[in-house]
């Protein structure tokens, strides 16, 4: 579509990994992706500072939310993914779930329109974070050496071969995991940005300047599924929130259970 | 990592399966990252790139095996 266009005429520019680049806010360091990292703390931190502000044991329309919210991840990913003991890590994987969820989200709210997780930095870090703790946890339970060789030397495979798996299972438990817990999201939410923008702008050109009867059609087609795709979006970027805590949970759950 | 296979309802067998297939993706990635790499610095050690081949097959063949033999074993 895009060769198709370009060939019509040489006015339209496809999105690309450019409309990921911003310029500081009035010439200073500060970008439109850190305001929102900025704006979705904020939010998360009133939204559960009203929450659970005056907690009363019928619980009013405020805090009936933020339990709800809270109760999503201690119940369906802490609980579900690790078991009894899953209730020390939910704070850490409900933090998780929402500042992720909220990034996310900034992709459709009008005006910023841009997930702030599709920025590599902050899910790296966050997939470094979760890294850290779950091996921490590992080592914790199991001493260092019992650790690795829990990871490393799995029971019932001739002792020479392990000279080949050992450094293979050794990267995949320390960089694939990580690695591809931050891809995953980066990805995702780049792609789908990508794909809003493409069928806005290209809309909005094949509405204005291509003109005719081509042009109003497939322009108003182009558009009106930009709508469907935002709600699609809005599914993805939760959906996303969830697999990036929940696999994280499951990571910190394994260790806990690893034991040989 | 090492899949617990023990104690797990229905509801659970799905997430499960999700870790599952991230764990076995992982590792054959990581099995030619590791044996490709290895073989990459003894073809530059030895200037030929035969060194390169053997270790991506050596690591390919490493990673699926350990797929197996995490998670196709009954």
């Amino acid at each position: 579509m895009n060769t198709w266009l370009l060939a019509a005429s040489e006015t339209f520019t496809p999105p690309g990994p450019r409309d990921f680049e911003f310029p500081g806010i009035g010439g200073s360091f500060f970008t439109k992706p850190m305001l929102i990292i900025v704006l979705g703390t904020l939010i998360i931190a009133v939204f559960f500072y009203l929450a659970a502000r005056s907690a009363q044991r019928v619980p009013g329309k405020m805090q009936f939310a933020g339990e709800s919210a809270y109760g999503f991840v201690r119940n369906s990913i802490a609980l579900d993914a690790i078991g009894k003991e899953g209730i020390k890590y939910v704070p850490y994987l409900a933090t998780l779930f929402f500042f992720i969820a909220v990034l996310n989200i900034f992709g459709i709210i009008p005006f910023f329109q841009f997930p702030a997780t599709s920025k590599i930095a902050i899910p790296l870090f966050l997939a470094v974070i979760s890294c850290v703790i779950f091996n921490a946890i590992g080592i914790k339970r199991m001493g260092f050496g019992g650790y690795f060789k829990a990871m490393m030397f799995p029971p019932g495979i001739p002792k020479l071969v392990y000279v080949i798996l050992a450094p293979i299972e050794f990267v995949s438990t320390i960089l694939i995991r990580p690695l591809t817990l931050c891809l995953r999201l980066t990805l995702n939410m780049f792609a789908g940005h990508l794909v809003l923008l493409l069928f806005v702008l290209g809309g909005e050109y094949l509405l204005r300047d291509y003109g005719g009867a081509v042009g109003i059609v497939s322009g108003a087609v182009a558009i009106f599924g930009s709508i469907v795709l935002t709600f699609f979006e809005a599914f993805v970027q939760l959906l996303q929130a969830y697999v990036f805590t929940l696999l994280s949970a499951l990571y910190i759950g394994g260790a806990l259970l690893e034991e040989h | 990592m090492l899949p617990d296979r023990t104690d797990h309802g229905s509801a659970e067998s799905g997430r499960k399966g999700e870790q599952d297939a991230w764990g076995a993706f992982g590792l054959v990635v990581s099995g030619v990252l590791v044996w490709g790499v290895v073989g990459g610095l003894v073809g530059r050690w030895l200037d030929s790139s035969l060194p390169v081949l053997v270790g991506l097959l050596v690591g390919m063949t490493a990673g699926l095996y350990l797929v197996w033999f995490r998670y196709g074993r009954a």
